[in-house]
């Protein structure tokens, strides 16, 4: 075993192999690094930008609160955990802060960030890519020529007649190769504290012990085609072949069904139709819109309607109808993106690379999952400041009276729990499934070894 | 007679590539997933075609429907675009799913793109989709791989390359040989499959095909075919270098992998890497900061607008606005406009000059990288590329000034400086002007734009031609025999 290790390590192509994913995994710890940064920068720059915007309005429109609150807008920052660096996610995509006026939400809530496309079209080298991508490739380097290569070079027929146990040569060369990977493995992860500053907790443990059942995995696919005993030109043509229907053509093919299958024409209609809701109020009797208000909101039927062509109060129903007219449209919308996520998840099941990358975003949340319910809360964060507001814009309070400095950047945590079983089990399945084939069919060819 | 060796080498690297039936069913792999992306990158472009046509028209009716009233609250009722899909996309998904597809316009404010499909994505957007252009960039030239890295290393290994050199063959007329011989296994795949995926996109439009995209299917044919010829002489060029076809074969798919996966990403991490962008708070809040450096209209103090007023009042010889004969509010909120737009186009320009900075890096590293070559190439020639997007954007906010300044110049000239606000019934403008200001229609780059925004790419690949014939002309005095 010893032996096996001395030997295996020495060889020139591991050496390469190795270093090169340690690189890559260096790589990727820093692009990690330089995300959370962003995140953090953009967070700072909000809330110092919020301060700075809020004042000047307080003095602009000292004299009318309900045109102060025209304008301004209130931040609400998705909380990144640190893990976020180790798998990007949606996180590039989607942003971290959302902005908004007490107006109309759905005019507002999915404005988009601002975002080098090619950036995100190009995809990051996160340690996810590095994990889910890369290191499945150096498994099949280290194992495509297991017992090929000796058949090949002639010196299996000495192995063989020296060793009473060839099936254990060749689980013995598999264990060298799976310490080996696991132990670079294993050596990312404790650079990844210091260099991310990343707590090493029960969160941090699952992301590893996930990671570890993955690259269990591709040992037990790699230990299955190397039942097969062909030659090395063969299996490397196989499990090249197997990683790309893994890592390209499965999910990709899924991504285009999922994307046809649940298209979301409800984004453009909630998005045309909040206009009208809002806008056509302007051309129609102030007491049909007022009735409507009062209606949703009966707390605020003790302020009535003034005198002349406009008020607040009137304005700000109006605007809270292209809300209230498009609620339909809105909650079809999220129901949509709400199966979309779980289809993907139930499907991804099957396909380990897919089940790694959704699970890892979830754990960091960095996914849709953590998107939606971040856009829920930016819903019901909006609800809060509407509700704060409304009365005293409609009694007409003094801007002064209120403490602006009390209106800082507020934090939302996702804190929904992992489901460690839904987590684990598909992995293990492969491993039982792969690891048996292999086992039999070696056991059944023992006499080829 | 020269001639007829290195064709005759060609012809029968083409029958013993045939002979093997694992081509076969790679092929026929390769075949089944082209007509996959054919019909989901068709099932995908009809549906988000018919959905987009849908709400701009509705948006329009919309608009056009509006009652009598004061022309500021049009320019708040605004319009929106939405970005249409080019037919060639179905070739080509190119950047489309981190585009974004609709952008409200009105007064006052750039509102961002929304609503592209990456923002409704799980991770799994992540792994690619599966389009034409992807096969032919990623999964062919590894299919090349495949079929070539024996071309020369195993003949060598068998002691076959021996016999053939002690027959009088030369080293050029063996490499040329073998290249012809790989290039025309990869015509015999290539050429079918993109005269039918050709032939079914056709097929499949409902309206007329443009000679602008006549002409952009044909140059998308000849470049994927240098593309991949590029790659078919790569592979003899490695296995000729190779001492065992085991090295060739791992070399090519390291090389493979190199190329295709690790150096795009690599080249665009050191690019976001090197040139920060500006969070969005923070260009929004320059923006302000400028406006309000430049003049503010909300600002009830302004210099800027105190000057204008008085400049008008003594031009008009008047004591009030009130006074004036035309809509002091609307000249205000003209200039105001006018402004914010400048201020703002000021800013995107910069902003956009960071990220073609940024992008700088995946552009030039098509010397490095034919990959990155094709795919930029592929993606303005389908109009699916960040420079149709930036078109789309700059004719979004072309109309959207042009909406704000004719509604404003509307106010100026029919509302009366009496009107106390625009919710006012008695100063509303007749419905009819509504209709007078076009809808918004979206003109698709020339092909001629495209080619002048991606000739480095173009060029790029004309380089690795040149390149590789030169490197098969030095090894054809270099090679090893045994």
């Amino acid at each position: 075993m010893k032996l096996l290790f001395i030997n295996f390590i020495r060889s020139n192509s591991v050496e390469i192999g190795l270093s090169f994913i340690v690189l890559a995994g260096i790589i990727s710890l820093l692009v990690g690094k330089q995300h959370i940064e962003k995140i953090n920068r953009s967070i700072d720059e909000t809330a110092r930008y919020q301060q700075e915007h809020i004042e000047r309005h307080a003095e602009y429109n000292k004299d009318d609160l309900g045109l102060m609150l025209y304008y301004i807008k209130f931040s609400l920052v998705n909380s990144t955990p640190a893990l976020n660096a180790l798998s990007i996610g949606q996180r590039d995509v989607n942003p971290s802060v959302k902005s908004v006026t007490i107006r109309t939400l759905e005019a507002q809530k999915y404005d988009s960030d601002l975002n080098n496309p090619y950036n995100l079209f190009i995809g990051n080298i996160d340690f996810s890519f590095v994990l889910i991508f890369l290191f499945p490739l150096l498994i099949i380097s280290f194992t495509y020529n297991i017992i090929s290569e000796e058949k090949e070079s002639g010196i299996w027929k000495i192995i063989a007649v020296q060793s009473k146990n060839p099936l254990g040569f060749v689980l013995k060369s598999f264990g060298v190769r799976l310490l080996v990977t696991i132990g670079t493995l294993l050596f990312l992860y404790a650079i990844t504290v210091p260099i991310l500053g990343i707590a090493p907790d029960t969160t941090f443990l699952t992301f590893f012990l996930v990671s570890v059942l993955y690259i269990l995995v591709w040992f037990a696919i790699c230990f299955f085609v190397a039942s097969l005993q062909k030659s090395s030109n063969f299996n490397a043509i196989i499990l090249l072949s197997i990683w790309i229907l893994l890592v390209f053509v499965l999910p990709a093919a899924i991504n285009n069904d999922l994307q046809s299958r649940y298209p979301i024409p409800e984004a453009l209609e909630t998005t045309v139709k909040q206009r009208r809701g809002y806008h056509e109020k302007w051309d129609m009797d102030k007491e049909l819109t007022m009735d409507k208000f009062y209606a949703h909101y009966p707390q605020f039927k003790k302020f009535t309607l003034p005198e002349g062509d406009f008020s607040w109060l009137w304005y700000y129903a109006m605007q809270q109808m292209g809300d209230d007219e498009t609620s339909e449209q809105s909650t079809a919308l999220r129901e949509k993106l709400g199966q979309r996520n779980t289809a993907a998840s139930w499907i991804a099941q099957f396909i380990p690379t897919l089940h790694l990358q959704l699970s890892l975003n979830d754990i960091a949340k960095s996914g849709l999952d953590n998107q939606l319910h971040f856009l829920d809360e930016t819903g019901r964060f909006h609800e809060r400041l509407r509700l704060y507001f409304y009365p005293k814009i409609f009694s007409e309070a003094a801007v002064a009276s209120e403490n602006w400095d009390d209106f800082k950047v507020e934090v939302f945590s996702d804190e929904t729990p992992i489901n460690r079983t839904r987590l684990y089990t598909p992995l293990l399945i492969f491993i039982v499934l792969f690891g048996t084939l292999g086992w039999f069919i070696f056991k059944r060819k023992v006499h080829l070894l | 007679m020269i001639k007829n060796k290195k064709v005759h080498i060609a012809k029968l690297f083409w029958k013993i590539t045939f002979k093997n039936k694992a081509v076969y069913i790679l092929t026929f792999i390769v075949g089944i997933l082209l007509a996959y992306a054919v019909f989901s990158g068709w099932e995908n472009f009809k549906t988000q075609k018919e959905i987009r046509i849908k709400y701009q028209e509705q948006a329009r009716q919309d608009w056009l429907d509006n009652p009598d009233k004061h022309p500021h609250r049009m320019a708040h009722y605004g319009h929106y675009a939405f970005r249409p899909k080019t037919p060639l996309s179905v070739f080509d998904f190119g950047m489309e799913s981190f585009l974004g597809s609709s952008i409200f316009l009105e007064a006052h404010v750039q509102n961002p793109t929304n609503f592209s499909e990456a923002e409704f994505s799980t991770g799994m957007l992540r792994f690619g989709e599966i389009s034409i252009a992807m096969i032919l960039q990623i999964l062919l030239p590894l299919l090349i791989f495949f079929l070539g890295f024996q071309s020369i290393a195993s003949e060598r290994e068998n002691g076959t390359l021996k016999i053939l050199m002690s027959q009088g063959l030369s080293r050029k007329e063996l490499l040329e040989g073998k290249s012809l011989g790989m290039i025309l296994v990869m015509s015999t795949l290539y050429f079918p499959i993109i005269i039918i995926t050709v032939f079914l996109w056709a097929l499949l439009q409902e309206v007329n095909i443009s000679t602008d995209q006549v002409y952009r299917l044909l140059l998308i044919v000849v470049m994927y075919f240098v593309y991949l010829s590029v790659f078919c002489i790569i592979s003899v060029i490695i296995s000729a270098l190779s001492k065992t076809s085991k090295t060739a074969l791992t070399s090519s798919i390291g090389v493979w992998l190199l190329l295709t996966i690790l150096l795009p990403r690599a080249g665009q991490s050191l690019g976001s890497y090197l040139y920060q962008s500006p969070s969005k708070a923070k260009f929004n809040a320059q923006i302000e900061n400028d406006v309000v450096k430049t003049g503010d209209s909300h600002n009830p103090d302004d210099t800027h607008y105190q000057a204008l007023k008085d400049s008008i009042l003594e031009v008009y010889d008047v004591d009030s606005v009130t006074q004036l004969p035309f809509n002091y509010s609307g000249l205000v909120m003209k200039e105001g406009e006018k402004i914010t737009a400048e201020i703002h186009n000021d800013h995107l320009k910069r902003l956009r000059g960071i990220y073609a900075r940024q992008n700088s890096f995946s552009r030039y590293l098509a010397f490095i990288d034919p990959y990155m070559g094709i795919k930029n190439l592929s993606m303005a020639l389908t109009g699916t590329d960040y420079n149709s997007f930036m078109d789309f954007q700059d004719q979004a906010e072309q109309y959207r000034y042009h909406l704000a300044q004719s509604l404003n110049d509307l106010q100026i000239k029919h509302v009366s400086n009496s009107a106390k606000s625009s919710a006012d019934p008695d100063y509303a403008l007749d419905k009819k002007h509504w209709g007078m200001i076009e809808d918004f229609k979206y003109q698709p780059l020339q092909i001629g734009m495209a080619l002048r925004s991606e000739l480095i790419s173009f060029l790029s690949l004309l380089f690795w031609v040149l390149l590789l014939v030169l490197t098969l002309n030095r090894l054809s005095k270099t090679i090893k025999i045994l």
